[in-house]
């Protein structure tokens, strides 16, 4: 039975793989298109069977040692494209946004804190690493640096935040975004709308522009990122999905799904939010800066309220508050209008378009959030 | 001095649109308790579909000033009106029970497409377009202040548009709907008003008002271009809130208040007058920390 | 060299059979420019005019490939542009590259050419730090710089009688180098600067600026930036009635400033690298061509140079088979490639100069100055005595 169980999860796993390999090695756009039908339909099929429910149960139950799929997968899609650049770098944008949504997870998805303003904090952490670049600052600790200025930055409307609920706590993260954008574009010292240029990174002194060798293969220079990514991304992944088994991650649903009743429990709400809205900045600077870097270039325009917008449809298409919907949603949020880049003009209509049907039809996102069952626990 | 007053009188021009706007947002947020974002963007389109009756307008060769900008308006009113309430229809209604969230981040996707529809599939979309003077533009100098005809007519229309709606909700049965729905949606059905079209007439009207505005805002700009919508309706939204979501005045004194920051700012510091948007964006976090439900407060609903 | 002669063996012996069309190797070149936005005027036009040049060399029999166009949009955003540059760059199948029509985009591009070693040839960007800022070998450019306008415009501007100057310039790297040449080519007449306004890319209100240039009385507003930007300042002076000359430069010589503006544009005065399409020593042709194919935009005045910036890449292709670095040796050494807008010869930088041409928008047309009827004195531009 639950040899089974485990069967039909590795199986699906083992299918989405493929499919991230195909759909990013894809040349025509009718095999994107077929690509995203097959997925439609796998979805939709999973979601109905058994096996799309045993995949979810082994996932949110199994302890943290399940996480090691992660990096297992990414890399088996890594080595399948290994020597393609540009396929590379959009794994590793896919791994970025996925920590940014991470954060955005913990905001919003765990603690109910809105916050429309994720490209802002990306920015900030960006920016971050464009400053720190040319200081000969280790890349790490840049990293590092780029989460700590974000958090901190994002401490100025912690109390605006706090003090205001619902459309009028979005107003002030939007505000807060655009002001940020509106700030980089007249402002001189930091390039202006022209953008900087940003050192790339490199660990224990080695550039990570220089590809690596791998005995016979010899990947591209962006495969580095992919490691680099991944190993922040699957780091921050396992320390979400502790947060969220953990009491703080009870306190954190409890503040957001009943904020009085919390109180009246004696969780301090205003602490939490606090706590979640930090932790969530810091993580989103950390994937600005990886970007920033990974890139070798930002400008203001990198940073747009459109922007903001795209990493919440992650999340918002995933799965609000799951975690493992974080990274098949960054694929179809970040590769596929990259990949439909041949219908042209057309391509922001129609992920409008599709983003909205999505919506519509399956509000609770394509991996709705399992919540926790303690029936279960207690032996039903 | 005159300086000044062209400032003042520029920034109040700014003013009635953004309240235009933002009485939309209002409006939207009393009957269902939604914020539709894709409301800039139905502004764009009623500038566009009066600029398109315009030119139709031209082919049959009549050219009449005064009935051209009443076709022109009721133009965009017509496409605003329906576009406004077809989304109502067929996205927002349906999803009403869904998080606030949901439904934010939809209404934006949907602005996201009419936007990038307008780019592609009006005819070289993506460029700016001259929006015909349909005001007479003579100058009009006052004690050295040089303001022009249309500008001064602008602003009037503006007011009489705003003052129209605060009637059409005092006054008329349609506006008592609008209220009973607003205040209790369950409620005013029982008491046998039909709810689905009162909140479709609403979004309609709302819509309405972003047509004109949209219009307004070519004739003062003389320009339209795609991406308007976008900052107009953030700044319509900042406004509604600021004011107080669901309160008609409290969406005029947002919208003029908004106009006002920015201006001040410029006349403050004219060196930095590019930080505007910075200074003005800053005074509405600060606002909104003083008062966390806008300045006139939110009457009804109770948010915890 | 024995594969390229069994290559074009075959070429050869398939043509011989009539079914030539299928047995040539099909090769990719990038076209990068603005395809959305406020400039997309000028990169559809580009677009169409690199399209132009590889369905006429598909249409020749003799050419020894198939060429495909891969069109890539930049947005005229910096990061966008990089975006698309290293999607083309790291594609293998794509040999070289017609790229850029906003400078800001180029030279934030332009790294990535050479890291990736993709011959890349400008078609429309005028900064010359494109070109001359580095030592890429990759980075070609066909359309001359914003020295060759700068030049011309002073010293046209200056004879004209205007002594007085307000510079309005977008803050990209686009605007302040041409407030930077501006500022050098004045300081040697007896002009003067009274004021310099920068804007951010995305203004929408210059009410601000406008009323401070209105109490700064210039003589001209010289205006250094692109269409959409100069549509917005050009109308809004007119509503705050800033009643003073306005120039620019090649930015905002295109088609949808003229329509955007419709009156308001008229003794708008221009200047730009390209002569009229017709008046180009292979313009005729590039025209009547351009007509034939039918595209639903027009060409725009940098078209005939994304015109042969394709049509140099193909003729190096064509001589050395489609391998970059072949490819990048043969565009490096042209000298005196014969084009429909004239000889190309690239200098140290791989810089094409050219001439620039002054215009004055005229009944909704672009008119070369000397043909104009304000030349003439048939109408007047306006000029300020004090």
């Amino acid at each position: 039975m639950s040899l089974l169980r485990v069967g039909s999860s590795v199986a699906i796993i083992a299918l989405a793989v493929i499919w991230t390999v195909i759909v990013l090695a894809a040349e025509s756009q009718w095999q994107v298109l077929a690509a995203l039908v097959v997925a439609a339909v796998a979805i939709f099929a999973f979601s109905r069977m058994r096996a799309g429910r045993d995949l979810a149960f082994t996932l949110n139950d199994s302890g943290p040692s399940i996480i090691a799929i992660i990096p297992l997968a990414v890399l088996v899609v890594a080595f399948a494209i290994h020597q393609d650049h540009f396929q590379l770098m959009m794994l590793a944008s896919v791994l970025i946004y996925g920590i940014a949504c991470v954060g955005l997870t913990v905001q919003f998805g765990y603690a109910g804190v809105i916050n429309f303003a994720g490209a802002a904090f990306f920015g900030i952490g960006g920016y971050t690493a464009a400053v720190l670049g040319s200081t000969g600052v280790p890349s790490l600790l840049t990293l590092l640096a780029g989460g700590l200025t974000a958090a901190m930055i994002g401490c100025i409307i912690i109390l605006p935040v706090l003090r205001t609920k619902g459309h009028y706590a979005a107003l002030i993260t939007i505000a807060f975004g655009l002001l940020f954008r509106s700030f980089l574009e007249v402002n001189h010292t930091l390039g202006g709308p022209q953008g900087l240029k940003v050192e790339g990174a490199s660990i224990a002194g080695r550039s990570l522009l220089n590809g690596i060798q791998l005995g016979t293969l010899e990947p591209s220079f962006y495969f580095n990122y992919v490691l680099l990514a991944l190993a922040a991304f699957t780091l921050f992944f396992l320390l979400a999905r502790n947060l969220e088994k953990s009491w703080i991650g009870l306190n954190l649903d409890a503040v957001r799904e009943d904020t009085i009743g919390a109180s009246v429990f004696g969780i301090n709400v205003a602490a939490w939010r606090i706590f979640a809205f930090v932790a969530g900045n810091f993580l989103i600077g950390v994937a600005g800066a990886l970007f920033a870097m990974m890139q070798n270039f930002i400008a203001p325009s990198n940073f747009t309220f459109s922007d903001s917008l795209l990493m919440l449809s992650i999340i918002v298409l995933g799965g609000i508050g799951n975690l493992w919907a974080v990274l098949p949603a960054a694929i179809l949020v970040v590769v596929l209008p990259e990949k439909l880049q041949g219908i042209g003009e057309y391509r922001i209509f129609v992920f409008a378009i599709l983003v909205v049907l999505v919506l519509r039809f399956r509000p609770a996102g394509l991996f709705p959030r399992s919540m926790r069952q303690f029936r279960r626990e207690v032996g039903q | 001095m005159a300086i000044l007053f062209e400032y003042f009188f520029n920034g109040a021009v700014l003013g009635i649109m953004y309240a235009l706007v933002a009485v939309g947002f209002t409006l939207f947020f009393g009957v269902l308790d939604v914020i539709k974002f894709s409301h800039g963007d139905v502004l764009t389109l009623g500038a566009f579909s009066g600029l398109v009756a315009f030119l139709a307008l031209q082919l049959t060769g009549l050219d009449l000033p005064v009935i051209g900008l009443v076709i022109v308006l009721v133009a965009a009113c017509i496409v605003t009106g329906l576009v406004g309430a077809a989304i109502g229809q067929f996205f927002v209604i349906p999803m009403r029970n869904s998080s606030a969230f949901n439904i934010l981040l939809m209404t934006l996707m949907i602005g996201t497409a009419i936007r990038e529809a307008i780019r592609l599939f009006y005819p070289t979309g993506a460029n700016p377009k001259a929006f015909p003077a349909l005001l007479p533009n003579s100058p009009v100098e006052i004690g050295g202040v040089f303001l022009r005809l249309d500008s001064l007519i602008l602003l009037a229309l503006g007011f009489a548009i705003v003052f129209l709606t605060h009637w059409l909700i005092r006054h008329t049965k349609l506006g008592l709907a609008i209220r009973a729905v607003a205040q209790d949606g369950d409620t005013a059905q029982v008491m046998g008003i039909p709810f689905k079209q009162t909140v479709l007439a609403t979004f309609a009207l709302g819509s309405m008002l972003a047509g004109i505005a949209g219009v307004m805002h070519g004739i003062y700009y003389s320009e339209i271009n795609f991406g308007v919508g976008l900052l107009l309706g953030i700044i319509g939204f900042s406004a509604a809130v600021l004011g107080g979501l669901g309160s008609i005045w409290g969406a005029i004194i947002g919208g003029f208040a908004f106009a006002a920051l920015q201006t001040i700012w410029v006349v403050l510091f004219p060196d930095a007058s590019g930080y505007r948007d910075v200074f003005a964006f800053a005074a509405i976090i600060v606002a909104m920390t003083i008062f966390p439900t806008g300045i006139i407060a939110e009457r009804y609903s109770e948010r915890v | 060299m024995l594969l390229k002669a069994a290559v074009v063996g075959v070429a050869l012996i398939a043509s011989a059979v009539g079914a030539q069309a299928q047995s040539k190797e099909t090769v990719k070149i990038a076209f990068i420019g603005p395809l959305s936005g406020g400039n997309s005027a000028a990169g559809v036009g580009g677009r169409n005019s690199a399209a132009l040049a590889v369905n006429l060399r598909n249409d020749n029999p003799s050419s020894k490939y198939k060429y495909e166009l891969v069109a890539l949009d930049d947005e005229c955003k910096p990061n966008v542009g990089i975006q698309v540059a290293t999607r083309a760059a790291t594609d293998r199948h794509i040999v070289a590259g017609v790229t850029h029509y906003c400078s800001a985009v180029a030279i934030a591009a332009v790294d990535v050419y050479h890291r990736f070693g993709m011959p890349a040839v400008v078609w429309g960007a005028i900064l010359p730090a494109i070109t001359y800022g580095n030592d890429y070998k990759e980075i070609h450019r066909v359309n001359g710089s914003m020295l060759d306008e700068t030049a011309v415009a002073t010293d046209f501007l200056t004879k004209q009688g205007y002594k007085k100057w307000v510079i309005v310039h977008d803050t990209t790297d686009y605007g302040n180098g041409l407030l930077k040449f501006f500022q050098e080519k004045i300081a040697k007449t007896d002009g003067q600067i009274i004021g310099t306004f920068g804007v951010g890319a995305d203004q929408q209100d210059f009410s601000a600026e406008l009323l401070k240039i209105k109490e700064a009385k210039p003589q001209i507003v010289v205006f250094a930036g692109l269409t959409p930007l100069g549509v917005r300042v050009r109308s809004q002076m007119e509503r705050l009635g800033v009643n003073i000359q306005f120039a620019g430069v090649s930015g905002i010589m295109s088609t949808s400033y003229l329509e955007a503006l419709g009156p308001t544009a008229e003794a708008t005065i221009a200047f730009h690298n390209g002569a009229p399409a017709e008046t180009l020593p292979g313009g005729k042709k590039f025209v009547d061509d351009y007509q034939k194919a039918a595209f639903k935009d027009p060409a725009e005045p940098y078209g005939p140079y994304a015109y042969v910036a394709a049509d140099l890449i193909m003729s190096a292709i064509e001589k050395v088979g489609p391998d970059r670095k072949k490819v990048l040796d043969v565009l490096n050494a042209t000298k005196g490639y014969p084009s429909i807008a004239g000889p190309i010869t690239f200098d140290d930088h791989r810089n094409n100069s050219v001439a620039s041409t002054k215009y004055v928008a005229q009944d909704g047309r672009w008119v070369r100055w000397e043909d104009s009827e304000y030349a003439s004195g048939k109408r007047q531009i306006k000029i300020a005595k004090d």
